[in-house]
């Protein structure tokens, strides 16, 4: 017996209390909160992954200690502590190249649709709750950019365009002429540093 | 001691060069291009006179970090976490993959990276000065024998001991 939760409202689906197994209803059954189709419900199962991160959260793995050890890397050139910026950056590469993950472009298209669909809208009902203006600011970057990464996994990328990704929010621009500011973060166009293919 | 220091960014310096005649100590009349830390007293002359903008005021020390919702965090380091697998695999595919996947793994990898580093400053690592950044440095210190020495020194030159 599992759940199915409404990725719209959050309504959730319980097969045991119901007496009917979710893929019993009929197609055309609605969400009876908010009207949402059969096929947007999700199973519960996403739920118990985020119950296995919590486990993960208090140990950080390689990649995130090599993340954020560049994010204090890039903090400290800001400052122009330069020896802290370099030790850092060194500590970065050095659990970045510690890290093995394997996968394909399928994984990467279920792990973007599970922020899209779960992660980020979660982040923002919190952080609007708690009233965390920059929590907001990089939630609504890191969602436009990561709706981005997604059409281009869908789409093909013309190899005779150039490639630019914004050095402050990770924006993506496929074409030969930038635009004058990035359509993200707003920052003029000197941060869109082409990517040498 | 002064609480701020002069420093110069180059991207932005045009060599108008009126920092040269307004210092009083002659910090800014170096070879490297930056402003000598040593001389400099944090008066603020050169940014005031400078026609570019190209001089900053920077604190030696910096404000505290801004407390963080708990639960804000959580959610943050959910996607942090989310990011970094993707970067991962990125990696992986850019590795093992076409060289029409290659590109795009390139630009996931960067794209991603660049992410997860906003999200960390956000969800409390907004300063190296930070408490938060002591105890991870700390915590980090405990498991890696391998670069002992090095994170040693960024917890000395931090000032965390």
């Amino acid at each position: 017996m599992s759940k199915y939760i409404c990725p719209i409202c959050g309504y959730v689906y319980d097969e045991e209390k119901e007496g009917v197994k979710f893929e019993n209803l009929p197609d055309d059954w609605k969400c009876p909160l908010c009207g949402a189709p059969k096929s947007l419900f999700k199973a519960e199962a996403v739920e118990v992954i985020i119950a296995e991160e919590e486990e993960e959260l208090r140990e950080m793995n390689y990649g995130e200690v090599s993340a954020l050890c560049s994010s204090l890397a890039s903090s400290c050139e800001k400052q122009y502590l330069t020896e802290e910026a370099n030790l850092f950056k060194k500590l970065a590469d050095y659990y970045n190249s510690k890290t093995k993950l394997e996968g394909n472009f399928e994984d990467l298209i279920n792990k973007i649709n599970k922020d899209l669909d779960l992660n980020y809208k979660k982040a923002r009902e919190i952080a609007t709750e708690k009233k965390d203006r920059g929590a907001l600011r990089v939630i609504t970057w890191g969602e436009k950019v990561t709706m981005i990464l997604k059409s281009l996994i869908n789409e093909d990328i013309p190899t005779d365009k150039k490639i630019f990704v914004c050095e402050v929010c990770g924006f993506v621009y496929i074409g030969n002429e930038k635009p004058e500011i990035c359509p993200v973060c707003k920052v003029p166009n000197f941060k869109l540093v082409e990517v040498v293919k | 001691m002064s609480e701020l220091r002069a420093v110069r960014n180059l991207r932005i310096c045009s060599k108008d060069c009126l920092c040269l005649f307004v210092c009083p100590t002659g910090a800014t009349d170096t070879e490297t291009g930056q402003i000598d830390f040593e001389k400099c007293i944090g008066c603020g002359a050169c940014s005031k006179a400078c026609p570019s903008g190209a001089i900053s005021m920077v604190p030696y020390k910096y404000p505290k970090q801004q407390e963080k919702d708990s639960e804000v965090i959580e959610r943050l380091k959910k996607i942090t976490s989310s990011k970094v697998e993707q970067e991962q695999i990125a990696k992986y595919v850019y590795k093992n993959g076409s060289d029409k996947e290659k590109v795009l793994a390139k630009i996931i990898m960067k794209s991603n990276r660049l992410i997860t580093e906003d999200l960390y400053r956000e969800a409390g690592y907004m300063l190296p000065q930070s408490d938060n950044t002591k105890k991870f440095l700390e915590e980090l210190l405990e498991k890696d024998k391998t670069n002992k020495e090095d994170i040693e020194r960024l917890l000395k030159l931090l000032g965390f001991k």
